[in-house]
């Protein structure tokens, strides 16, 4: 029987091991042909029906601009990946304060869960404005831009993260005459990881249009910027191309939230 | 054979001669208006293995909590080792394991059955280490090898066995068990049984179980600690004489069904 089994056992898990990555390869294979295919699509429906170029550039115009202005696609990709993380780290370390403080003192809670619920409710198109307004044309507006837009959801999820933890888990701290730091650093913050990584990969993309939302409202640098100027002069390819910068900026902020969360969450 | 010790209200079990791990008197505890245990007069005594049986609200599970100073008394007092319930705490005079493992998922097995040791270290606090280390728990419980597994990796009895591991690194003197194999299949709960048994012959230390089977609860117990519901009360101390080392072969014997016969026969009137 052992033996069988041993005989056996590599066959099968070779078979598994074999399956398992046929599976990854169709799992990938099938949203890159789809993509490959609409953008196929695309670039005969705008030859075919002779769409010009203003209205709705062909993929292969927006290729050809992506290439010849990538130096100024570039010179506009860093101040907005700068303002992204910058307001990422400031949103989320201000939420994640606070959702400390909150979890705390009920009082803190009830005099300021209010105030930010409000604060999420004004559109980020709205508020925009205003802290340009308050802080200058400068870098510091959009910075504090992206950090509103990333704090609420951190702030809603590290507070249930941190109350996550299990009525046992307290009955066994207090057995342990564990302090309440003690009880916060080797157990609730712990346990609030998961919570904080999934608001972390939202924020991670947020981030990443509070940035360019405030460029918009007033800066001659960014891919936002370069966006508003694209439009005004009718480059519609250096716009398309923009915007793939742009959503090529989220991708990449998210992949890193991905990545640092595999790494730490191994549970 | 059936010379039941008989306990009234009031009146104290137990011989008086020897060392009392914990004492109950008068013990009462309430939730609101609501009296989950009245009344409780119980001597523990030192080194023996009791279980708790009853009818659900019948207060077992609030008594080791009452005991483990997780819910304090109405009215009454409560002892361990002549001191009071917190200063038992807070000398890791007891260890308790949960219905459930309670264990921390991101630490390792190994990591889990240290925390108590990190508790508390780093405040001055004297935390008492045990006989032996985290490593040959771990080994004594049987997972030897899976000390840097996580909690998601073992098996519902392996966790069991490390949470028992973990409530054993400080060498309590009182273990405070709350039906810690109700979840598991009969064969793992079997196997964990006999476990248990041999740690406590080897540990010396008082252990109190809480379980819903009659089986388990004659099988473990040299006494078995009957109370009755509407409100939590004492019903009966009835001391298992069993042949030890216990085998799970007794389980089939007269003697057993007998005892197992009558607890289920009190129970009924409880």
């Amino acid at each position: 029987m052992a033996v069988a089994e041993n005989i056996t056992m590599p066959d099968l898990e070779a078979a598994e091991r074999a399956e398992a990555r046929r599976r990854k390869i169709v799992s990938t294979a099938v949203p890159l042909g789809t993509a490959a295919a609409l953008i196929l699509l695309w670039q005969l429906g705008v030859k075919a029906f002779g769409v010009p170029t203003y209205v709705a550039p062909a993929p292969s115009d927006v290729a050809v601009a992506f290439v010849e202005k990538f130096d100024i696609l570039l010179m506009n990709f860093w101040p907005t990946l700068m303002e992204s993380v910058a307001g990422f780290a400031v949103g989320n370390i201000v939420a994640i304060l606070i959702a400390v403080a909150f979890v705390h003192s009920r009082h803190v809670t009830m005099a300021f869960f209010p105030i930010a619920v409000f604060i999420n409710t004004i559109p980020i198109l709205a508020i925009a404005p205003i802290l340009v307004l308050i802080f200058g044309p400068g870098i510091t507006a959009k910075i504090v831009i992206a950090a509103l837009i990333c704090f609420f959801p951190t702030l809603v999820n590290m507070v249930r993260g941190l109350q996550a933890i299990s009525p046992q888990a307290l009955e066994l701290s207090r057995i342990l005459s564990a302090s309440k730091s003690e009880v916060f650093w080797k157990m609730r913050l712990p346990a609030s990881l998961p919570f904080l990584f999934s608001a972390l990969k939202i924020s991670a993309t947020t981030s990443v249009i509070g940035a360019i939302v405030g460029e918009w409202v007033g800066a001659d640098l960014g891919l936002g910027a370069l966006i508003i100027d694209a439009t005004f002069n009718f480059n519609s390819p250096l716009l398309y191309a923009t915007v793939f910068m742009s959503s090529g900026l989220s991708v990449l902020m998210f992949a890193l939230v991905t990545l640092a969360e595999k790494l730490i969450i191994r549970w | 054979m059936m010379e039941a010790k008989n306990s009234l209200q009031g009146q104290k079990v137990g011989a008086p001669d020897k060392a009392l791990a914990a004492s109950l008197t008068d013990a009462t505890v309430r939730f609101g208006t609501f009296t989950a245990i009245d009344g409780l007069n119980l001597d523990i005594e030192e080194g023996a293995f009791y279980t708790i049986l009853g009818p659900s609200g019948c207060g077992k599970s609030t008594m080791l909590r009452l005991v483990s100073d997780l819910i304090p008394a109405a009215a009454g007092d409560v002892s361990i080792f002549g001191k009071t319930t917190e200063q038992a705490r807070l000398a890791r005079e007891f260890a308790f394991v949960f219905q459930d493992a309670t264990l921390l998922p991101w630490r390792s097995a190994l990591k889990n059955v240290e925390l108590p040791l990190e508790i508390g270290a780093k405040r001055g606090v004297d935390v008492p280490l045990g006989s032996r280390t985290p490593r040959e728990l771990l080994e004594l419980v049987g997972l030897k090898g899976r000390e840097d597994a996580l909690p998601h990796e073992l098996s519902g009895g392996m966790r069991q066995r490390v949470a028992i591991a973990r409530a054993l690194v400080c060498q309590p003197k009182l273990l405070l068990m709350d039906e810690p194999f109700g979840a598991l299949d009969e064969m793992t709960r079997d196997h964990l049984n006999l476990q248990l048994l041999d740690i406590w012959r080897e540990t010396g230390t008082t252990i109190l179980f809480v379980t819903h089977s009659i089986a388990e609860a004659v099988f473990l117990g040299q006494k078995v600690i009957m109370m009755r519901a509407h409100p939590g009360r004492l019903r009966e101390v009835v001391d298992i004489d069993l042949p030890e080392p216990r085998t799970i072969k007794q389980r089939d014997q007269q003697e057993f069904t007998a005892y197992c016969g009558y607890l289920r026969d009190l129970l009924e009137t409880c």
